[in-house]
């Protein structure tokens, strides 16, 4: 139960954000940007310049695996990242972005900071896909409830 | 025996309707979960269509993610996490925003400024000076009304800040876009809220069925048993012992 852990309480936590480049501008704009001393920022910008990578490492999977594990790489170590830092208490992601780094989300149960799942200009929310909502679904099933009654 | 047999009835009762309430609070945390996602995603879409039609009217140049700032600076909107106790058991986090905290902090100190120079009112001449035309103004009331008026200046100069990164000339859009954009963050805290809260019921939920599971006797179906909090008594259907 990741809700018995005691919770640590921060009076000015930041927002972490793993998004595509007009998301955050967007909540840059809305003052949530952080760069600290070292000039570690509180975001990281998935952008169409990776994705693209990513795509062209599909298509030549062989001969540019390096690019595909590099960008997935880097998203994973943000997530891992914002999700271990202390200053940090809600870590934005959007969908698409998470779904690249399913394992990592749906792994994780703590409940600060908390993964929130966001849609992106162009893949917008899906439900079906959230993995908090995965996680409680199988409550929705008539077998479980069924099982529990037995 | 048929003690027994009826204490343990009337504890599953008793178990049924609290977990009957945990799987109702689950539900509706649950819906408005998604209710929030909906209202985000209508938030977020606004803001993102006055971001294209800014970027349309100043040119791709002027806004976009190279323009951001790198340099060292504090995040002028943060989230406060306290712990909220829901019962005795289990705690959950609280989440909320601190919309422009530094702006509000100055405020604070301004207040707390103000308190000491009451305390002073030697020093007080000092601090009319500083604003225009506060010698004729004496009601404290007028004066709160002032700091506020000066905080709301504070926090537009903010706003300003963060939009100058894309020039002095701006387009309304982006102004527009900001605050599309603050309306989101709003949502994202109560997005979060919902969310521990319903991973909070989730889990009592499971445990509940998990403990239903282990017990050898036979729980008594939902829509036959009422139980009555007041008296403490459990009955069956029109009223007649559970055991009868």
């Amino acid at each position: 139960m990741a809700n018995r852990a005691q919770i640590q309480t921060n009076n000015s936590a930041l927002i972490a954000m793993i998004a595509d480049e007009d998301t955050i501008v967007g909540l840059l704009m809305a003052g949530v940007g952080n760069v600290d001393l070292r000039r570690k920022t509180n975001y990281l910008i998935v952008d169409s310049k990776m994705i693209l990578l990513m795509l062209l490492s599909f298509a030549y999977e062989k001969c540019s695996l390096c690019f595909l594990e590099t960008t997935v790489k880097q998203i994973e170590d943000a997530f891992k990242e914002f999700s271990t830092r202390e200053d940090i208490a809600i870590v934005l992601i959007s969908q698409y972005v998470a779904n690249m780094i399913r394992f990592l989300v749906d792994s994780y149960n703590k409940p600060v900071p908390a993964i929130l799942e966001i849609p992106s200009k162009d893949h917008p929310y899906d439900p079906t896909q959230d993995s908090v909502l995965s996680r409680v679904k199988y409550l929705f099933s008539a077998e479980s409830v069924a099982s529990g009654r037995r | 025996m048929e003690e027994q047999e009826e204490a343990t009835g009337f504890e599953a009762a008793v178990r049924q309707a609290v977990g009957d309430e945990d799987v109702l609070r689950f539900m509706d945390s649950t819906d408005s979960y998604l209710t929030l996602l909906d209202s985000l995603s209508s938030t977020l879409r606004q803001g993102w269509l006055d971001l294209a039609i800014a970027r349309q009217s100043m040119g791709a140049s002027r806004i976009n993610g190279a323009l951001l700032d790198h340099k060292s600076h504090s995040a002028a909107t943060s989230v406060q996490v306290d712990q909220e106790d829901v019962d005795s058991m289990e705690a959950q986090p609280r989440f909320t925003l601190r919309k422009w905290a530094l702006v509000a902090d100055g405020k604070q100190c301004y207040e707390e400024q103000k308190m000491g120079e009451d305390k002073f009112p030697g020093k007080t001449g000092s601090l009319q000076l500083r604003h225009r035309g506060d010698s004729q103004l004496s009601d404290e009331k007028t004066s709160e009304s002032g700091a506020q008026l000066d905080v709301d200046d504070q926090i537009q100069k903010e706003r300003a800040k963060l939009l100058s990164m894309f020039g002095t000339l701006i387009s309304p859009k982006l102004r527009a876009a900001q605050l599309s954009f603050e309306t989101a963050l709003e949502t994202f805290v109560e997005i979060a809220n919902m969310r521990s809260a319903m991973l909070s019921s989730f889990d009592r939920v499971r445990n509940e069925l998990d403990h239903q599971k282990d017990d050898t006797v036979p729980i008594p179906s939902a829509d036959l048993v009422v139980y009555d909090v007041d008296s403490c008594a459990t009955k069956g259907l029109f009223g007649l012992p559970i055991d009868a």
